[in-house]
């Protein structure tokens, strides 16, 4: 038993309550000084902790002269209840952004977590010390190591040959079934009579690269499988003493390598899945509604004349427009619905959302101009690309309309219709009102004038100037547009408007160009809500299930990673007397456990690398093929995919660093190995 | 760390202290219950290029004597002394530096790793040594050159016979020059001519580079060849 160095805990210690102090200072200051989301903050602040923790093991694992792992638990038992009295003393906002520790059992819970992780993070920096030879003189070299780890994975021209087959060909196939389907999806198209291709080789000319590259995946799959049958059948004339008889762990090498491949390749797809339908509703949601804000705290906004250039001259702001957005109820004949009605300035709106490209019948400038709206049906737009059966949907009651001229009127003299203000509706909420443009619908607002027995809502006629799609359900049921004029008149508003809606050069960057307009504009009473806090639910909830998947499917890389164990616990057995002969020799514990190390993070790279090209080409196919989903409940035509580099730059960074994990038990089992174990055995 | 290594002792030193001591060496181990006592005291010493035969009755711990003088395995009780300085008092590191620079081993088996060919084995404790590759590997040659394998560089051992496998190992013992040679049985799995040939080459080469060397043997005829003769006796070393 190793003595317990004192000067390694108090130097261990140190390091904790340093890095631990740190990460409240950071986390203080950020979010005091700096417009970073809660989010990132938390982020920021732990991660330097975590950091510091590991470089703590690292300088500790020097002075213990190994693993320190009861130095590192002692400092770590100490830092728990430093921190416990912390954050007892102090308390800080929990994770919940509002809300405080005032439950002791929770400052507990904190302070284990704090504790453990310390331990944890503190040994793995431990393990790099230990592995360049923290238990005399450090020696960063491995030349040799990596050479007798490669003959223990048998990594020679053969296999790597093979391994670089086996890793690009089934990626290839993917990607050429990708290409293949999306080039007979427009012949099918050309046949039915749309614009396309004639067939299938002039579909796939347009997209040279992918042709050159599909083809060379299906030649060399051929041949890969070509040359299997010949090995095969040459193995069947062998006598059963000139096989060549291959160790059990070369099977459960490749075994491991395809399991973290698979581990790599699931969590990659998901999440690509998973962040396109972020994208896509990131892309809706920021269709219609502007990318901020900006509103007063008052209910007096008549200057908005005068902060509108303003806001324009701010650098990073592309757009700006007024609205009021009010509350109503929306009727045709006997059928009301409710809606958020809002005022809008056709001229200006395009700037800040994408409202005039969403039109699919009639014109979003008509809702100023009335007298442009037809008497007659006005047809649909014969570039409106709908999903499911939106497209029959228009065709159907345009006919209807054309055929029943005179429901348009309703008994209302041309006159009178002419001078009835516009309002667009969204696709939905025109087919739940049955109301298609030209027609006549009321508004109702429940902020009516007091009459005798209390208030008496107060109604207006409106004609519908233009049919809305967003592709978001909400969006179409619900909303209704008419002019600021208008909608001022309606709600007795006076000059005032709700606020304007701002448009970023940089949506990412909404939040801190939203502080530097309030900051323009002198602050108070000015605010900006950007689209983030705006829609903090929903996208709340998609980083949630995102992250709750990851985390599930990290398991399957976890699992992965036990393969590797067992792998290596096998290799070190079946090379006890390969070891004993290096030690004899003169090598050093921590060159022995560079070559375990060495074996298992090439393991978990090699699957890492296979399972990449193979998300990658998952994605491409599912892009490519586009697998359909009903339309009708998800919104959506096809399954997104976001291929997002720096996710799948940290899911390979996961994969390496938890394989790296399961080597260390095995290398410091077998660096721990005596010179004689393996040489006593025969 | 450097001069700590007994690798270049003082003139004084070598006069006083012999290359190699042991002191009142114990080595037991425990099977089940039983302990076993392997080595009772056993006391010796070696002097720099001295060649000396241990012979001795089957299991009677020849091997793990020479793990023990080897600093391979330390001894229950008692002390290695290379130049008069404890062995097992260096650290693990500078242990396996020592064993590296001055200790080479040849066992009964040739150990040598199967996917490596004969060169790139003997450059092993080059390479372990941190020896530029090309280095290494020129040592390697020289030695093998040495022991008559110059023409047998790039097979591997399962190409090779036995005492050409044998005579790999002995190079890749000496590439490094060490000054004591520890050899368990090296012929204990050959014919008797090709043992012969090792046998030669083990007097020609401590004649030549003047290197110490224990040699374990069965062989009365190998053992008589040498200078020295010692015996292990009932976990005494005696002279035989």
């Amino acid at each position: 038993m190793k003595r317990f160095r004192v000067r390694a805990f108090l130097v261990a210690l140190w390091l904790f309550v340093a890095a631990f102090a740190a990460q409240l200072a950071i986390r203080h200051l950020l979010s005091a000084r700096t417009v970073l989301s809660p989010d990132a903050v938390i982020g920021l602040s732990f991660g330097a902790e975590a950091l510091a923790f590991l470089f703590a093991g690292f300088l500790v694992s020097f002075l213990a002269r190994g693993f320190a792992w009861r130095e590192l638990g002692a400092a770590a038992l100490s830092l728990a209840v430093v921190a416990f009295l912390v954050l007892h003393r102090m308390k800080p906002p929990s994770f919940s952004y509002d809300k405080f520790f005032a439950d002791t059992r929770e400052l507990f819970l904190w302070a284990a977590f704090t504790g453990a992780g310390a331990w944890l993070l503190g040994l793995w920096g431990a393990s790099f010390g230990v592995l360049l030879g923290a238990s005399s003189s450090p020696d960063l070299r491995f030349a040799f190591e990596a050479g007798i780890a490669r003959t223990h994975l048998r990594l020679n021209r053969r296999t790597v040959a093979l391994l670089v087959a086996l890793g690009l060909v089934p990626p290839g196939l993917l990607f050429a079934a990708g290409v293949w389907t999306r080039a007979w999806d427009q012949v099918a198209r050309a046949r039915a009579g749309l614009s396309g291709p004639p067939n299938v080789i002039a579909a796939m000319r347009t997209d040279a690269l992918a042709l050159a590259v599909s083809a060379a995946a299906v030649v060399a799959a051929l041949l890969l499988v070509g040359r299997w049958v010949q090995a095969r059948a040459q193995l069947a004339h062998l006598a059963p003493g000139q096989r060549r008889k291959r160790p059990a762990t070369a099977v459960m090498t490749a075994i491991s390598i395809a399991g973290v491949a698979v581990g790599v390749w699931a969590l990659t797809v998901v999440l690509s899945v998973m962040s396109g339908f972020e994208a896509d509703l990131k892309k809706k949601i920021l269709g219609t509604n502007a990318h901020a804000l900006l509103l007063k705290y008052s209910s007096d906004f008549s200057e908005w004349k005068a902060v509108m250039p303003k806001a324009l001259s701010v650098p990073g702001i592309a757009g700006a427009s007024p609205f009021i957005l009010n509350e109503v109820i929306l009727s045709q004949g006997q059928t009301p619905t409710g809606a958020e009605l809002k005022g809008i300035d056709p001229a200006t709106a395009g700037s800040v959302n994408e409202l005039p490209r969403q039109v699919i019948a009639g014109e979003l400038s008509w809702v100023s101009e009335p007298h442009s709206i037809p008497l007659t049906a006005a047809k649909p737009h014969p570039s409106a690309q709908l999903l499911g059966d939106g497209e029959q949907y228009l065709q159907d009651t345009y006919e209807r309309k054309q055929s029943h001229p005179d429901e348009l009127a309703k008994g209302v003299s041309p006159e009178a219709l002419r001078e009835m203000p516009g309002i667009c509706i969204g696709k939905e909420m025109s087919h739940s009102l049955r109301a298609w443009v030209g027609d006549v619908v009321q508004v109702i607002t429940p902020l009516g004038d007091m009459g005798p027995t209390g208030p008496i809502p107060r109604s207006r006629s409106f004609r519908v100037a233009c049919i809305l799609y967003s592709g978001m359900y909400e969006y179409d049921s619900k909303f209704a547009y008419i002019g600021i004029p208008e909608a001022q008149k309606f709600f007795r508003m006076g000059n005032n408007i709700t606020g304007l809606e701002l448009k970023f050069r940089d949506v990412d960057a909404a939040r801190a160009e939203g502080r530097r307009l309030v900051t323009a504009l002198g602050g108070f009473p000015y605010r900006v809500k950007d689209w983030a806090e705006l829609n903090r639910n929903l996208f709340s909830a998609l980083k949630l299930e995102k992250l709750a998947m990851a985390i599930i499917l990290t398991f399957i890389v976890l699992v992965a990673c036990f393969n590797i164990l067992s792998t290596l616990i096998m290799l070190v057995l079946e090379k006890t007397k390969e070891i004993s002969i290096l030690k004899s020799m003169g090598a050093r514990d921590s060159s022995v456990m560079k070559i375990f190390v060495l074996e298992g993070i090439a393991i978990g790279g090699i699957g890492t690398a296979m399972g990449l090209l193979l998300g990658l080409a998952s994605c491409s196919f599912i892009e490519r093929f586009g697998l359909q989903l009903d339309p009708d409940v998800y919104y959506i035509s096809n399954l997104p995919v976001n291929v997002d580099g720096g996710q799948f730059l940290m899911v390979a960074a996961i994969a390496v660093a938890l394989s790296y994990l399961a080597t260390l038990y095995p290398a410091t089992k077998a660096s721990r190995l005596s010179p004689v174990d393996g040489l006593r055995e025969e | 760390m450097e001069a700590a290594l007994p690798v270049e002792p003082s003139p004084a030193a070598r006069v006083e202290a012999p290359l190699l001591e042991g002191r009142g060496l114990h080595k037991s181990y425990w099977l089940g219950e039983k302990e076993i006592h392997v080595l009772r005291g056993a006391s010796f010493s070696l002097r720099a290029g001295e060649m000396a035969s241990l012979v001795g009755p089957s299991g009677v711990g020849k091997s793990t004597f020479l793990h023990v003088v080897g600093t391979l395995d330390p001894p229950t009780a008692g002390n290695v002394l290379y130049d008069g300085q404890d062995a097992f008092e260096m650290g693990e590191e500078p242990l396996a530096r020592f064993r590296n620079r001055n200790v080479g081993f040849v066992f009964q088996f040739h150990y040598l790793l199967p996917e490596f060919t004969a060169l790139q084995n003997t450059a092993m404790p080059g390479l372990i040594s941190r020896l530029p590759r090309d280095e290494a590997e020129q040592v390697a040659r020289e030695v093998l050159e040495l022991v008559g394998l110059g023409h047998r560089l790039d097979h591997r051992p399962g190409e090779l016979s036995g005492g050409e496998q044998q005579r790999v190992a002995l190079a890749r013992a000496l590439v490094l020059k060490p000054r004591l040679l520890l050899a368990d049985e090296p012929t204990g799995n050959l014919d008797e001519a090709t043992g012969e040939g090792i046998h030669q080459l083990l007097l020609d080469l401590n004649r030549r580079l003047g290197i110490a060397a224990i040699v374990v043997t069965h062989n009365p005829r190998l053992a008589e060849r040498m200078p020295r003769r010692l015996r292990l006796h009932e976990g005494l070393v005696v002279e035989a």
